[in-house]
C-alpha cells in the first residue's frame, strides 16, 4: 500500500512536469493578450509537482519506519479484478472490428455463461434481449449512433 | 410576491404531462441506479446526457434532477437491507440501517429512510426557493475576479472536507485543471498538451472521467472485495409508516438539524456524502440515547438520511444562481447544461426565467412524487438486488461504455473510460478524493477564463483577486476555511501540552 503510494505519487508528478514543460513550449508568461496560453497549465502543473513532492517524502518517511505496511489489494483481488477487466477490454477491441452492439452480445454471453456461471438459457436470452433492447432505443428511437467497427455495418440488417 | 408568482410558473412547468412523465421516469431510473452499487447518481447522469440532447433544455434538466433525487432516495434501499451501501453518501445509514433490520424491523429502517429524505428534501427546495433569487440578484454584480474568488472559495472549502489529506485533495484538483486544459486553448486557439497526438487534441470530456472513475472504479473496487449479496426481505406495512411519522415527530429536533447541516454542505459545496457523516457524527454527539447508536437507533438513520437530500436539493442553489455546482453530482448535471449551450450564473434568473423556475417547480413535485413511489415500491427496487452480480456487472459496464460513448461519438473515449476506472481505483484505494477533481474539470475553462481576465483587469497583478467589495471578503473566507481545520490541530496540541499531565 505504502509503496503504491510512493509510485502514484511519483506517477503524478511526472503529469505534472510534463504539464510545466508545455506550458514552457507554450510561454507562461505575459503575452500580447494578457496571461499567455501556457500560463494555467503551468502553475497548475506546478501546484501537483510540489504537492506531490511533499506527499512523497511523508510517504517514504513512513515506509522507512514502519515497512511497506498492508498490500493496497487484498490477496485473491487482483484475480477478480482482471476478470472484469479483460473481458471489458476484449469487448472494446471486438467493437472496433464488428460494432458495439454484436460485441456486447459476445461479452454478456461470455462473462454470465463462462465466468459467471449462470444457466445457459438465461445468459442467451439476456445477452440478446439486452443489446437488442439498446439497439432499438438508442439506433432508432434516439437516433444516436453508436459504433459499428469495421465490418459491423454489413453484419447488422437495417430495417 | 414575486417568488410566489414564479414558483406557480414554475410549478405549472413541472406539472405538464410531458414534464411529469419525464420526472416519473427519471425518479425509477435514479432509485435503480441508487440502489445498485457501482451506479451512482453521478454516473448515471452522465450517461443519460447524450439522450438530453433530444430533449428541450427545461425537460432535460428535470430528467437528469430527478436522476439525482431517486439516486438519493435509492442509497439507503441497500445500504438497509445489504449492508452495502448503493452510493457513497448511504455508508453513514448502514450504521444504524442495518442493525434495525437485522432486528427485524426492514420496514421501518426504510420508512424512517424515506421519510427523512422527504423532510430533507423539502427543507433544501425551501431554501432554494426563496434564497437562489436574491443570491442571483447578488452575483450579477460579479466580475471575473470575483467569479474566481467564488471558484477558489469552492475549492478550498471542498479541499478540507472530509478529513483527508489536504495535499492530495489539492493534487486532485489540479489534475482536474490539467486535464481539463488538455486540447485547444480557448483564448489563443494553441493547442495544449496534446504532445503532436491527434485523439488528445479532442481534449478529455469529464462525462468520460466522471463514467470511469465513479462507475468503473467503483465496479473494481466492489469485485476486489468479494460482494456478497445477502440481505433482508422489504415489508412495507402502513404501521411501519405510522410507527416512523411517531419517530420522526419525536426526533423533530435531529431532523431539522440533519436537513439544516447538509442544507449548508449543499450550498458551501460540499455534497451529500460529507453532509451525512457530519449530520450522524453531530446527532451522535448530541442524542440522549448516545448507547443505542450502531445498533439501530432511529436518530442514527433520520439524521443522515436528511442530510444527504437537504444537500442535494440544496446544492442546486450555487449550481443556478452561481454556476458552482454544490455536489459532484451536481457539476455533471451542470456540465449537461453547458452542453445545451445554457451557462449557469444570475444572467438566467432574467433570461431564462420558465427553466430556472420549472426547475425548481420540479424539485419540488419530484421529491414528493419520489417519496410515494419509494414507499409503495420499495421492496420491487430492493428485488433488484436479488439479481446475480454476476448479470449485473457485464450490463452494467456494457451502459457505462454506450455513455462514454454517446458524448462525442468517438471510440477513444471508451478506452479512456477504462484508464479511468483504473486511476479511480487507485485514487480511491489511496485517499485522493474524486470529487473535486471532477468538479475541476468540469469547471476547468471557466475557471481558468475567469483567472485570464481578472488578470488582465488588474494589469497582471494578482491583487484583483482580493478587490473589496465582494471579492476580498469570499478569498478571506476561502483562506479562513482552507487553514482552520490546521489551526484548530494547533490549538489542541497547544492545550494538551499546557494541561499537566
Amino acid at each position: 500500500m505504502r509503496r503504491a503510494d510512493i509510485y502514484v505519487a511519483l506517477g503524478l508528478m511526472l503529469v505534472g512536469l510534463l504539464a510545466i514543460g508545455d506550458a514552457i513550449r507554450l510561454g507562461f508568461g505575459w503575452g500580447m493578450s494578457g496571461p499567455e496560453a501556457g500560463f494555467f497549465p503551468f502553475y497548475m502543473g506546478l501546484g501537483v509537482v510540489i504537492c506531490t513532492f511533499f506527499i512523497l517524502l511523508r510517504a517514504i518517511r513512513i515506509y522507512r519506519k514502519e515497512g511497506s505496511g498492508k498490500p493496497l489489494v487484498k490477496p485473491g483481488g487482483l484475480p477478480q479484478i482482471f476478470r472484469v477487466l479483460l473481458p471489458a477490454v476484449g469487448m472494446i477491441l471486438l467493437t472496433e472490428l464488428i460494432g458495439l452492439h454484436l460485441a456486447t452480445i459476445l461479452y454478456l454471453a461470455f462473462y454470465m455463461g463462462v465466468i459467471g456461471k449462470t444457466p445457459w438459457l438465461k445468459t442467451v436470452a439476456i445477452s440478446i434481449l439486452v443489446p437488442l433492447a439498446v439497439f432499438i432505443l438508442f439506433d432508432k428511437i434516439f437516433l444516436i449512433p453508436l459504433p459499428e467497427g469495421i465490418w459491423g455495418k454489413g453484419l447488422i440488417p437495417s430495417f | 410576491m414575486d417568488i410566489f408568482a414564479n414558483l406557480m410558473t414554475g410549478l405549472s412547468v413541472a406539472v405538464q404531462p410531458y414534464n411529469l412523465m419525464i420526472a416519473v421516469v427519471g425518479m425509477i431510473l435514479g432509485v435503480i441506479v441508487g440502489v445498485l452499487p457501482g451506479l451512482g447518481g453521478a454516473n448515471g447522469c452522465a450517461i443519460l446526457i447524450p439522450i438530453t440532447f433530444m430533449m428541450t433544455p427545461t425537460s432535460a434538466i428535470i430528467l437528469l434532477a430527478c436522476i439525482y433525487w431517486g439516486a438519493l432516495y435509492g442509497g439507503g434501499i441497500c445500504s438497509i437491507l445489504f449492508n452495502i451501501p448503493g452510493e457513497p453518501w448511504a455508508v453513514a445509514v448502514t450504521f444504524d440501517g442495518y442493525p434495525m433490520a437485522k432486528a427485524g424491523r426492514p420496514g421501518k429502517a426504510l420508512c424512517l429512510s424515506f421519510l427523512s429524505h422527504g423532510v430533507g428534501a423539502i427543507v433544501g427546495v425551501f431554501i432554494l426557493t426563496f434564497f437562489a433569487p436574491l443570491i442571483a440578484e447578488f452575483a450579477l454584480k460579479f466580475g471575473p475576479p470575483e467569479t474566481a474568488a467564488v471558484m477558489i472559495l469552492t475549492f478550498s472549502a471542498m479541499t478540507r472536507l472530509g478529513g483527508k489529506s489536504a495535499l492530495k485533495s489539492l493534487v486532485a484538483i489540479f489534475l482536474g485543471f490539467i486535464l481539463a486544459g488538455v486540447g485547444m486553448d480557448i483564448v489563443s486557439g494553441k493547442l495544449r498538451m496534446t504532445f503532436g497526438s491527434i485523439p488528445l487534441m479532442g481534449g478529455f470530456h469529464f462525462i468520460v472521467a466522471v463514467i470511469g472513475l465513479f462507475g468503473l472504479g467503483e465496479i473494481f473496487l466492489t469485485v476486489e472485495e468479494g460482494l456478497k449479496m445477502e440481505g433482508y426481505k422489504a415489508t412495507l406495512s402502513l404501521k411501519d409508516i405510522k410507527e416512523s411519522l411517531r419517530e420522526l415527530y419525536i426526533h423533530k429536533r435531529i431532523l431539522m438539524l440533519g436537513s439544516l447541516i447538509g442544507c449548508w454542505l449543499g450550498i458551501q459545496p460540499g455534497g451529500a456524502t460529507p453532509g451525512s457523516f457530519m449530520a450522524y457524527g453531530f446527532a451522535k454527539s448530541s442524542a440522549k440515547d448516545r448507547a443505542d447508536y450502531g445498533k439501530g437507533a432511529s436518530s442514527g438513520i433520520i439524521a443522515p438520511e436528511a442530510a444527504a437530500h437537504g444537500a442535494g436539493t440544496s446544492a442546486t442553489l450555487p449550481m443556478i444562481t452561481l454556476g458552482i455546482p454544490g455536489s459532484p453530482t451536481m457539476a455533471v448535471i451542470m456540465g449537461g447544461l453547458m452542453i445545451m449551450g445554457l451557462t449557469p450564473g444570475p444572467m438566467l434568473f432574467k433570461e431564462n426565467v420558465e427553466f430556472v423556475w420549472g426547475l425548481i417547480g420540479s424539485i419540488w413535485v419530484a421529491n414528493f412524487l419520489g417519496l410515494f413511489i419509494c414507499l409503495l415500491f420499495a421492496p420491487l427496487f430492493a428485488a433488484i438486488l436479488r439479481i446475480r452480480f454476476a448479470i449485473l456487472l457485464p450490463v452494467i459496464i456494457y451502459i457505462c461504455a454506450i455513455g462514454a460513448f454517446a458524448v462525442n461519438n468517438r471510440m477513444i473515449d471508451i478506452y479512456y473510460m477504462l484508464i479511468f476506472g483504473v486511476v479511480g481505483l487507485f485514487f480511491k484505494k489511496l485517499d485522493y478524493p474524486i470529487a473535486p477533481m471532477v468538479l475541476a474539470l468540469v469547471l476547468g475553462s471557466m475557471a481558468e477564463s475567469a483567472v485570464r481576465q481578472a488578470l488582465i483587469m488588474g494589469r497582471g497583478n494578482p491583487l484583483i483577486f482580493f478587490r473589496p467589495p465582494i471579492a476580498l471578503p469570499l478569498m478571506l473566507l476561502a483562506l479562513f476555511l482552507f487553514f482552520l481545520p490546521t489551526f484548530t490541530k494547533w490549538m489542541k496540541r497547544l492545550k494538551a501540552k499546557k494541561a499537566p499531565v
